[in-house]
């Protein structure tokens, strides 16, 4: 019981990386940017080459990862969002071109990788492993559920305490006043985007390492589940995608384990379903249903 | 008495032409769907290896008299869509004489009906399913022996030397392949009067099988089998140790690949499993076999001796058609093929269309395979 | 050309004429819901419903291939009905998700429904789709958007598409008629389905993912939603680039795969950001743009 309860905790903190990153543009653009999931995937990729082709550390090669996962962000917003907004359609619009970046990320990731499952060499990461009552926790996961909370707070201070935190909330509130009030809306959010894909980023690299597999279509399986951590947490929630990530992972632990693993996610879908029926603002989401 | 010039011009003209009369070779063709992407991938380079050495080495041997032995090589990318597209290709525009492969009994299921259809032989080579392949009709062909052939046997070494109690099934529930393996594994230790502690699925696309892994772990059992592709094996195994778990592991047919031990490392140490082909045998066929794979930069594994034997069997069985390459004269030399020498073995076809040879069980040691004596 | 190289070229393009006309229904079925201003996503499922049941119509019963198809097509609308009365009230992207999630449990329902043989799906589907009947489901589809065009009911649609509260207080009964546009696009996806399945032999749960309707609504708006036989431009334009690039690639070194993807990508890309109203736009625009010219000429 106690494994089952480290290895829910394990998954939902990389889903809530994966989420917050998703949420945050959500919160601040009224737009689902389903290109999250490919910068996801290809920074997961460029650590992977930074390890075995530059033979750095791990250690080293993760910021740097994270890194280029912010600056593809911006570049997402530049190409697919930006020249959009204004548009009357964007919300649709801008779904659709994040879906077309997504693809050509992919196209170009299979085109110079190829199809198929790539690994970590071993002896990246450390492969010990602990043992803390009957359940079985490796460096490895301890490793992730840190940087994830670590992250967390680092995202959490970054709103509340700091400038930019303060004008991406007012963005976020209210575009048009922010504006008035001498906010530059275009570059927050950029910065936003930067932020949001070094979090995605993150949760890429942390997702192939934890599984020892990287390949082009690993962000597809997590882009759904992520909607229905954001979609329960409450979209634009922080604290409601980190808490619902953790608990869809939960959930989809027990699942596996006392129902099925065929049901593993049709839990997280039916969740998503029955929120969006019953209660649309999620577990933490603001009261008002925004027009889409 | 002087023979007139255009006599002799005559003479030697006909002379010359006998032997391009008898050397006017036929070609038959020969359509190899492979895994060369996808999933599979990992087995369908091996079988590339195999069938590109059988058809140099049938060539070159001139047991076929007259008869040139071309193929066509094509990637199924382990999807049932491209498996079926290929085969269209290879009946109707390629129109080839007969078709080895697809690499998954998943792929066959969906892509032998139109070989059937098309009356064109199919030769599996990789096909362990037991049920759903040669079922499929009589045009349809095994030459690897299937999972109900294999694990019991496998199985019973086993229990040999380890003496379990009870045991757990681990099984990929949405490939034809991983779940016939199960059908067959629970079989077996039901035969065997084993009790089956839990049973857990897995999806071929899952990575993470830390919660069926923990689920089963907590039962307690003495002995794990998995049937799973290689990729997944891997990351099964790799896993399971991570857990702490250290039960004995055997598995199917898709942990035949030395790719088990190139990804899970020194987790795949001990781990079991029933194969096709003994490695370690000294038949003379087999040992030509391996030594003409290595001078190629290839280590071959059972997948590799399986599509080599494949093309064997199909030019054994042009050779009991009197030198006839058509669709039915293959399909009429299959019958006849009987102990013919293959790197497996001595191979022959059960009345049911499936393959029949000797078995053995190999266990990873040292990360190599290691046949169990 | 003689006889027997076009009995070639048939052979070998006959599933590419035969996905045109599939992909141009299933384009139309994402179209319909479009038209009056809402994204669904969950046509996928509603193919995988058609399909499943024509299917066990046919290995189960003696029923004529008609009946599977007509069984095909309205099973979908019915239970489109109960999925879109809660969630047609939601707005924009919550609608889209929403139907994402539908679609999605569709899926897994059919991976764990042992009866028709779970994940593994259903092999050996006897052919029994001639590729006109694909297009002849095609033109009563386009048929049917046709005439809805110029009626009332199409004026009350786009009225919606344009300003849904302003349309309600005109006294449209705003929700009956996006819930009759979803019942209508799961009816051609539940076709489409059918027809599909009945050609390619098979029937797999995993052939009904996200990505499948990410697909269909790729078609629909490179060829443009504005007009209702633009998904099918859209659609027919989409599936023949791939023959097309698989020349085209070997030649210039690329994997056909990958750059199949990154095309269909680059298309929807300029299209979204430089052609919104799709490639079916592109003659009126070139002709007004003609226009343009003569009359600043004029002046």
């Amino acid at each position: 019981m106690g494994q089952q309860i480290v290895n829910g905790l394990f998954l939902g903190s990389i889903y809530a990386l994966f989420a917050l990153g998703y949420t945050l543009v959500f919160g601040v653009l009224d737009i689902l940017n389903l290109a999250h999931q490919a910068v996801f995937m290809v920074c997961a990729y460029a650590a992977l080459v930074l390890v075995v082709h530059l033979h750095m550390p791990m250690v080293a090669a993760f910021p740097v990862a994270v890194l280029l996962g912010g600056l593809l962000g911006m570049l997402v917003d530049r190409i697919a969002f930006r020249p959009l907004r204004g548009r009357s359609d964007s919300n649709i619009a801008g779904l659709i071109s994040s879906i077309a970046l997504a693809t050509i990320l992919e196209a170009g990731v299979v085109q110079f990788f190829g199809p198929d499952v790539e690994r970590f060499p071993f002896g990246t990461v450390p492969t010990r492993s602990l043992k803390i009552g009957d359940a079985v926790v490796s460096e490895l996961q301890i490793i992730i559920i840190a940087i994830a909370l670590l992250m967390l707070a680092g995202l959490t201070w970054l709103l509340r305490r700091t400038q930019l935190g303060r004008r991406i909330r007012a963005v976020a509130e209210n575009p048009r006043a922010a504006r008035v009030l001498g906010v530059d809306v275009d570059r927050i959010i950029s910065a936003s985007f930067f932020v949001s894909s070094a979090l995605g980023a993150a949760a890429g690299v942390l997702f192939g390492l934890a599984f020892n597999n990287v390949a082009p279509d690993m962000g597809r399986s997590v882009e759904l589940k992520g909607l229905a951590v954001i979609v329960l947490g409450g979209m634009g929630s922080m604290p409601g995608a980190a808490l619902a990530g953790l608990a869809l992972g939960l959930l989809e632990v027990f699942t596996v384990a006392w129902i099925g693993s065929s049901y593993r996610d049709a839990v997280a879908f039916g969740v998503l379903f029955l929120v969006l029926v019953l209660r649309p603002r999620g577990l933490l989401g603001s009261a008002a249903l925004r027009e889409a | 008495m002087k023979i007139p010039v255009r006599w002799l011009t005559a003479a030697a003209a006909a002379l010359l032409a006998i032997p391009s009369l008898s050397s006017a070779a036929e070609t038959v063709k020969i359509g190899a769907a492979f895994s060369l992407t996808g999933n599979a991938a990992a087995y369908g380079a091996q079988q590339k290896a195999g069938v590109q050495q059988a058809i140099e080495d049938v060539n070159k041997s001139g047991k076929l008299k007259g008869v040139t032995l071309e193929l066509i090589l094509e990637d199924d990318a382990t999807s049932k869509e491209q498996g079926i597209a290929v085969f269209q290709r290879f009946i109707n525009r390629d129109k080839v004489s007969a078709i080895i492969g697809p690499t998954l009994s998943t792929t066959a299921t969906a892509a032998d009906p139109l070989a059937q259809q098309g009356k064109t032989p199919v030769v599996a080579v990789s096909n362990t399913a037991a049920k759903g392949i040669t079922d499929i009709g009589d045009y349809v062909w095994r030459v690897s022996l299937t999972e109900a052939q294999v694990i019991p046997s496998a199985l019973k070494a086993a229990q040999g030397k380890l003496g379990f109690k009870n045991a757990a099934i681990l099984y990929g529930n949405d490939d034809v392949f991983t779940k016939g393996g199960f059908d067959v594994m629970k079989a077996s230790l039901e035969a065997a009067g084993i009790p089956i502690v839990d049973i857990q699925t897995f999806a071929t696309k899952d990575r993470d099988f830390n919660a069926q892994l923990t689920a089963l772990k907590a039962k307690n059992p003495d002995f794990l089998m998995v049937s799973a592709l290689v990729e997944q094996a891997a990351a099964i195994v790799s896993q399971a140790r991570q857990l702490g778990w250290n039960v004995p592991i055997m598995g199917g047919n898709g942990f035949n690949s030395p790719k088990l031990m190139a990804n899970a490392g020194p987790a795949a140490e001990g781990v079991m499993v029933g194969t096709a082909w003994n490695k370690a045998s000294t038949d003379p066929v087999n040992l030509a076999f391996i030594a003409a794979q290595k001078a190629r930069g290839n280590d071959p594994d059972q997948f590799c001796a399986q599509a080599y034997t494949g093309v064997l069997v199909i030019a054994d069985a042009i050779a009991q058609a009197g030198m006839k390459g058509g669709r039915d004269d293959i399909k009429a030399g299959f019958a006849k093929v009987k102990d013919l020498p293959t790197p497996l073995g001595k191979f022959s076809f059960l009345p049911s269309r499936d393959g029949n040879h000797a078995a053995a069980v190999q266990i990873v040691k040292g990360g190599k395979f290691e046949i169990l004596q | 050309m003689s006889l027997e190289a076009l009995q070639d070229l048939w052979l070998t393009y006959q599933s590419t004429v035969a996905f045109v006309g599939l992909n141009g229904l299933l384009a139309l079925s994402v179209y319909t819901t479009l038209s009056c201003g809402q994204l669904s996503l969950a046509q996928a499922a509603f193919m995988a419903i058609g399909a499943y049941a024509s299917a066990i119509l046919t290995f189960h019963t003696r029923a004529p291939f008609a009946l599977n198809l007509a069984v095909a097509t309205l099973l979908p609308a019915l239970v489109a009905v109960p999925l879109g009365l809660p969630v047609l009230r939601l707005k924009g992207v919550f609608l889209a998700i929403a139907t994402i999630g539908f679609g999605e449990v569709v899926r897994i329902f059919f991976v764990n429904l042992d009866f028709t043989n779970g994940a593994l799906g259903l092999t050996a589907v006897p052919q029994r789709t001639a590729i006109w009947m694909i297009y002849a489901a095609l033109a009563a589809a386009l048929f049917v958007l046709w005439r809805t065009r110029g009626s009332r009911a199409g004026y009350a649609l786009e009225a919606i598409r344009e300003d849904e509260p302003a349309a309600r207080t005109m006294g449209i009964h705003v929700a009956r008629y996006k819930l009759a546009m979803l019942a209508l696009g799961a009816a051609f996806a539940g076709l489409a389905g059918a027809l599909e399945a009945h050609y390619t032999f098979m029937i797999a749960p995993g052939t009904y993912s996200f990505s499948r309707v990410v697909d269909m609504l790729v078609y629909a708006v490179v060829g443009g939603t504005g007009i209702f036989y633009g998904p099918v431009v859209g659609a027919t334009f989409l599936t023949l680039l791939p023959e097309v690039l698989r020349e085209v690639s070997s030649r210039v070194g690329l994997q056909p795969g990958p750059l199949r993807l990154f095309v269909n990508g680059l298309v929807l890309l300029l299209v979204i950001l430089f052609l919104p109203e799709g490639i079916s736009s592109l003659p009126g625009r070139l002709r007004a743009r003609r226009r343009a010219r003569r009359e600043a000429h004029a002046a």
